[in-house]
């Protein structure tokens, strides 16, 4: 019997056992962060809940790679970043270099909320953005944007502390210098 | 633009996170119904591989059945030169035997 109050622990089990509710309260449980951190990287609505659909799909197929040594949450974002990297690596080699304009232009929503009044120096950031390597926007959006530590995102990619920061120098400079070439 | 600047940006991008309450609603519905579809999807793929497996078992059967009479007729021969070498030369026969 699923409730509000069992452990991500015992709703796992029960996923494994086939009950699919349990798998739907996890998903309750946890959609808001696999949100959150996707909309950083997605381009749109569509996009988005393409991505964590496909999170949440890819974490029920591997649940039983899931070894309880650290929270699901843990392991979901994993996935989560991983799923967003693919994304990311997928627009790139059809290459597709999006900015501001053409979202607004085409109709899609952009990154920023909706609620926000647009702002100029925002929207050349979100460009300076995705004129970067797919490793050092991934990098940089989990650092600068999401707040997470350079531990934290070693963690996420399975990168080195080293090349994280390598990588998070190297993305903070090319931005930089994106964003005093075009004032 | 130096390092204050860059940060206040990152601040203030930071700071406008993208409302996705909209898209979240009826995601679990939405999400499990293509969860089914992958499974009964990948169920058929499975249940298909069987149906071809099963109809495959007389080929196998006639290929190992082949494996067993070219086997059977090779040791026969190996058996032949064995004999051969032994009455042709005795002392290379000596060294296989020891």
């Amino acid at each position: 019997m699923v409730s509000e109050a069992c452990p991500d622990e015992t709703l796992v089990e029960a996923t494994l056992a086939g009950d699919d509710d349990a798998y739907a309260e996890l998903t309750r449980r946890h959609k808001s962060r696999v949100f959150g951190v996707a909309s950083r990287f997605a381009r749109d609505a569509a996009e988005l809940e393409d991505i964590c659909q496909e999170v949440f799909v890819q974490a029920y197929f591997k649940l039983r790679q899931y070894r309880r040594d650290s929270p699901f949450q843990h392991w979901l974002m994993r996935i989560t970043t991983h799923k967003c990297y693919d994304y990311l690596r997928k627009r790139q080699r059809s290459a597709f270099t999006s900015s501001i304009e053409s979202m607004l232009e085409s109709g899609h929503e952009p990154a920023a909320p909706e609620s926000a009044a647009p702002h100029p120096d925002l929207e050349r950031l979100h460009a300076a953005l995705a004129a970067l390597s797919t490793k050092e926007r991934l990098v940089i959006t989990l650092l600068e944007l999401e707040d997470r530590s350079v531990q934290e995102i070693a963690e996420l990619t399975g990168w080195s502390v080293a090349n994280v920061k390598v990588r998070a120098f190297r993305a903070r400079a090319a931005l930089r210098k994106h964003l005093e070439s075009r004032p | 633009m130096n390092d204050f600047d860059l940060d206040a940006l990152f601040a203030a991008a930071r700071a406008g996170r993208r409302d996705t309450s909209k898209a979240e609603y009826g995601f679990e519905t939405r999400m499990l119904a293509r969860l089914r579809s992958q499974r009964q999807a990948q169920g058929d793929t499975g249940s298909v591989w069987a149906m071809v497996s099963w109809r495959m078992i007389p080929l196998f059967a006639a290929c190992v059945m082949a494996l067993a009479v070219w086997h059977s007729q090779v040791a026969a021969l190996a058996d032949d030169a064995e004999a051969f070498n032994s009455v042709e030369h005795p002392e290379t026969a000596d060294l296989f035997s020891n």
